[in-house]
């Protein structure tokens, strides 16, 4: 049987995934140049992909970098933005995901050291994370620009979230979850508690979804329960990460 | 159908086997090799044209879908679907054997959307697949030393988490 010809090679390149891409570059030398080669990658990158490169804290990329290797970079998780947020892509499909860090969150009396505190956390990656001393007021929001994002994706919100040994009053009523953005608005009630079945230190808790559009928008991701008049604590929060939903 | 494709000009195709097609003129358009060779040649054609790198079953089935295609084309409002539901069959139909021979044939003839759709069959079939599975379906040789392809599995390691088992 004759060998499929070379330039069908280059056209089912264009069809593949990033890791398809991976398996081809391993089957023979020849295809290892076509499937590493530069035209092949930069689809699978995001388009505004240098300027997010100059965000980085630790580059550890350059302009020369062959692309296949600044997508492999930005699959690990990257801080950007002075340490504020972390960045990556998503191996399968290269889709933008971010976390934004407790300090890029508008936490209410968050700088008042009566009711949270700021420290390092273990098992996160940003400098601190907000601990809740105690409170009755909960409320913390984040926002994101849909621009920043990759378009015509499906995406959750989700707060990043560790429960204290000394945990109190955080599940005596349901938290009210929200995601809006100008034409929609998604709203939902949600325990803050550890469930069960886990043993996952850090938790996510879901706070609603979304779908980017072409247009660039504003994002309001929040969680509040104030309606409850007696005291919480022991929250810690690490920040709201926001990566496409599996459909 | 319009009346004037009924009288259209019809070319005559001649397979490796020596099997006879006769080709709608507007068909062959599509088939570039064969445009190429008619445009190539001062007098009208009236002789079979040799295609000494085809076969008869793949110029059969290559036929079939450019008639079809035609067919679909001639009735816009329905054309996007009922083609995808024959792409479908037609890609469900073939063993990777014939796929493959369909590629070399559509390749050599030239035929840019049908290669186009075979192709993008093939990146669906090799999706996920492990580098064995690949090599076995091109029937391609590794030429890496086993110190080579060590080395480049382990660069491209963090792709393979959740590879399908062939």
């Amino acid at each position: 049987m004759e060998r499929v010809p070379e330039d069908c090679f280059a056209h089912i390149l264009s069809f593949a995934s990033p890791q398809d891409a991976c398996s081809l570059c391993l089957v023979s030398t020849t295809l290892q140049s076509m499937a590493d080669s530069d035209c092949v990658w930069e689809k699978f990158l995001p388009l505004d992909c240098q300027e997010i490169v100059s965000r980085i804290v630790n580059p550890s990329l350059s302009c020369s970098s062959n692309k296949k290797h600044v997508f492999v970079t930005l699959c690990r998780p990257q801080l950007i933005d002075g340490g504020n947020k972390i960045f990556w892509i998503e191996k399968n499909s290269g889709k933008i995901c971010y976390q934004l860090s407790a300090r890029e969150l508008s936490i209410a009396w968050g700088k008042c050291p009566l009711y949270w505190s700021w420290k390092p956390v273990e098992g996160s990656r940003f400098e601190e994370a907000a601990e809740l001393r105690t409170i009755c007021w909960l409320e913390m929001n984040g926002s994101i620009s849909t621009g920043m994002l990759s378009p015509k994706t499906l995406y959750g919100a989700y707060l990043k979230v560790k429960i204290a040994d000394r945990a109190y009053g955080l599940d005596s009523l349901p938290s009210h979850v929200s995601v809006e953005l100008p034409n929609y608005k998604s709203h939902g009630t949600v325990y803050i508690r550890r469930p069960s079945h886990t043993h996952e230190e850090w938790l996510e808790i879901e706070l609603g979804s979304f779908y980017t559009g072409l247009d660039k928008e504003v994002v309001k991701m929040g969680l509040k329960e104030v309606k409850g008049v007696h005291l919480k604590g022991g929250l810690i929060v690490d920040g709201i990460e926001i990566r496409p939903k599996m459909v | 159908m319009s009346g004037i494709s009924d009288t259209e000009r019809m070319i005559t195709l001649k397979t490796v086997e020596g099997t006879l097609f006769d080709v709608k003129s507007s068909i062959a358009k599509d088939i570039k090799t064969v445009q190429a060779f008619i445009d190539d040649s001062d007098d009208d054609v009236t002789s079979p044209i040799p295609l000494p790198n085809v076969f008869t079953r793949e110029l059969s089935r290559i036929l079939d879908y450019l008639n079809n295609h035609h067919r679909f084309r001639s009735d816009i409002e329905k054309a996007d679907e009922e083609m995808a539901r024959y792409d479908a069959e037609f890609a469900k139909s073939m063993s990777h054997e014939e796929l493959k021979a369909l590629i070399l044939a559509a390749n050599y003839l030239n035929v840019k959307d049908l290669l186009e759709f075979l192709n993008q069959t093939v990146a669906d079939v090799i999706q996920n697949k492990s580098v064995e599975f690949v090599r076995n379906f091109f029937g391609i040789e590794n030429d890496y030393t086993p110190e080579e392809e060590e080395k480049l599995r382990n660069e491209n390691e963090w792709a393979f988490n959740g590879v399908e088992q062939d």
